[in-house]
């Protein structure tokens, strides 16, 4: 397979105005993927599953993720005067990212016995701007994967053919894969509490300082 | 001597009525003394499957289905006529040999002429 | 001596003269106990050891349990062998309301129990006797043959000890008792309602303080 700059380079090529990044993967797996704008999404898969040196023409697995909102804090040196003398100060400067929703769909190529070639989707926010354009008109095999984001991270894609839930109940709103998703509260006592457990026992139980230990009670304010 | 010959079917009647009759008939008086019944709306549903059912079990057929119905008859017929030609084929004369020969002509004609009209098309 | 009991010594010594006598109540029990028909369903992995069960190494069939039937209406046991979906759960419900009394309920596994691994998941109702009454349950995962084997003997068991007659009786024959169970709705975030508190007593836990 050739790599993945070679491919970023082809697709710009072939699809006209399309915006193509690489994002890196610094963990032991080094599975660096293709971030691909969702304007030009359905012109760059078609143009990897339909050239010949590449020929993408299986869709082994698509995925959601979730980012929340966070922040990075960049710490920089910056010359500044202090009492009229020039000092080096660290200065931080904190970054505010906004949460977004991603898909992923690995690719691999059965006529050419290589792969997987990861590309990502993302949506403009969490909220309301959560669409992406489906790539089912392209490989069948995510029409079910592409259900099953939406029931559970909630992503729109448009040109679904199907899109309806496929695991949880027509009823339900809730998106359960979403990292702020909060399962609706029947607590029952049981005998093996893990910490997010523990932390809802508390709310159904007085706390007892004497028996369950003083640093239990003390971590909850009341 | 002899029984009736008579008096075997009249036991052979009497055993076939008693042998349903008996365990209803005690599965009645163990309903009305022991067990009461209680029926329910989902104990009586008709689909029983776990899912509820979705719209009424009487629908319309469509009235297309007998053409079909008429076209197996005549073949049907004629296939009762036929058994009897093939068993006895060897002993015929020539002029039975042509009638049956101008039977299935007339049939395999009636055939033809559904199938050009377009009668074994499934009418939607 | 209680009502409908009969002498245990004058019985043996009857039967030593070669005569046998039993109560309605004992000859009831016992074709019932010997007769249970389970339903045929199964709903994950705990299945397969329903399966082996059935099959010729364990053999169900030594119990009288073996005819499992494909419909409700011929069935007097129902083994809820594996994971309850929330999804499943009123399909579960709709079966056992389907079912003619007398009807018993074995909770196998530890998912039907209390929803095992999957007790703090999204998806799984926690325990099949938030909705129906369960007669026997089956702790393990999945449990092995014998283990259901053994909960059919106690089933057995439970069935011999039911009465005919008296304010104990058994509650297919009480009038009073129910022989449905609401059916959950599917909710907006939940199954409606998450439990039937007529049915569902959860554990008490006892603090000391």
């Amino acid at each position: 397979m050739e790599s993945l700059e070679q491919i970023k380079n082809r697709a710009e090529l072939a699809a006209r105005g399309a915006k193509i990044d690489i994002v890196v993967n610094p963990g032991p797996a080094q599975q660096s993927s293709l971030l691909i704008d969702n304007e030009h999404a359905a012109a760059v898969a078609q143009f990897l599953r339909n050239h010949p040196a590449l020929t993408f023409d299986y869709c082994s697995n698509a995925t959601g993720v979730d980012w929340l909102d966070r922040v990075i804090k960049k710490t920089t040196k910056v010359k500044t005067v202090v009492d009229g003398v020039e000092k080096e100060v660290d200065q931080t400067i904190e970054e505010k990212i906004p949460g977004y929703l991603e898909a992923v769909y690995h690719l691999y190529s059965m006529k050419h016995k290589h792969g997987p070639l990861i590309i990502r989707m993302r949506t403009a926010n969490r909220t309301d701007g959560a669409r992406l354009p489906s790539l089912t008109p392209i490989w069948r095999s995510a029409e079910l994967q592409e259900r099953e984001i939406f029931d559970l991270y909630g992503i729109h894609f448009e040109g679904h053919p199907d899109l309806r839930r496929i695991l949880m109940w027509d009823e339900f709103v809730d998106h359960p894969m979403r990292k702020d998703y909060r399962e609706p509260d029947d607590y029952e006592w049981e005998p093996t509490p893990h910490d997010d457990v523990l932390e809802k026992a508390k709310q159904h139980y007085t706390p007892r300082p004497q028996l369950d230990g003083a640093e239990n009670v003390t971590a909850q304010p009341q | 001597m002899t029984p009736n010959p008579y008096l075997f079917i009249v036991i052979f009647v009497a055993v076939a009525l008693a042998f349903p009759l008996l365990p209803l008939g005690l599965a009645w008086l163990w309903r009305r003394f022991f067990q009461p019944p209680k029926p329910g709306v989902q104990k009586n549903a008709i689909y029983e499957c776990g899912v509820e059912s979705i719209g009424e079990a009487q629908i319309q057929f469509r009235s297309q289905y007998y053409l079909y119905a008429i076209i197996f008859l005549i073949f049907d017929v004629e296939a009762i006529f036929l058994v009897p030609f093939a068993v006895a084929f060897t002993g015929l004369p020539v002029g039975a040999f042509i009638a049956i020969l101008v039977f299935l002509l007339l049939l395999i004609e009636g055939l033809v002429w559904a199938w050009g009209k377009g009668c074994l098309n499934w009418a939607r | 001596m209680s009502e409908g009991q009969i002498d245990e010594a004058l019985r043996s010594e009857l039967q030593r003269q070669g005569v046998w006598v039993t109560s309605m109540q004992e000859l009831y029990n016992w074709g019932r106990k010997n007769s249970i028909w389970p339903l045929q369903f199964g709903l994950a992995c705990c299945a397969i050891e329903m399966i082996a069960t059935a099959a010729s190494r364990y053999d169900i069939a030594r119990f009288g349990g073996e005819i499992f039937r494909p419909s409700p209406r011929q069935a007097d046991l129902m083994i809820v062998a594996g994971t309850v979906t929330k999804k499943m759960a009123p399909q579960i419900v709709r079966l056992y309301n389907q079912m003619p009394d007398p009807k018993y309920v074995i909770s196998m596994g530890a998912c039907a129990i209390s929803g095992g691994p999957f007790k703090q998941g999204y998806n799984v109702l926690k325990g099949i006797d938030r909705y129906i009454p369960v007669d026997v349950y089956i702790p393990g995962c999945p449990p092995r043959p014998e283990a259901l084997l053994h909960a059919f003997m106690e089933l057995q068991r439970k069935i011999d000890s039911q009465k005919l007659t008296g304010a104990g009786k058994a509650e297919h024959l009480d009038a009073k008792q129910p022989s449905e169970f609401p059916v959950p709705a599917f909710g907006e975030h939940d199954l409606q309602p998450p439990a039937n508190p007529d049915v569902y007593h959860p554990p008490v836990l006892e603090r000391q303080s």
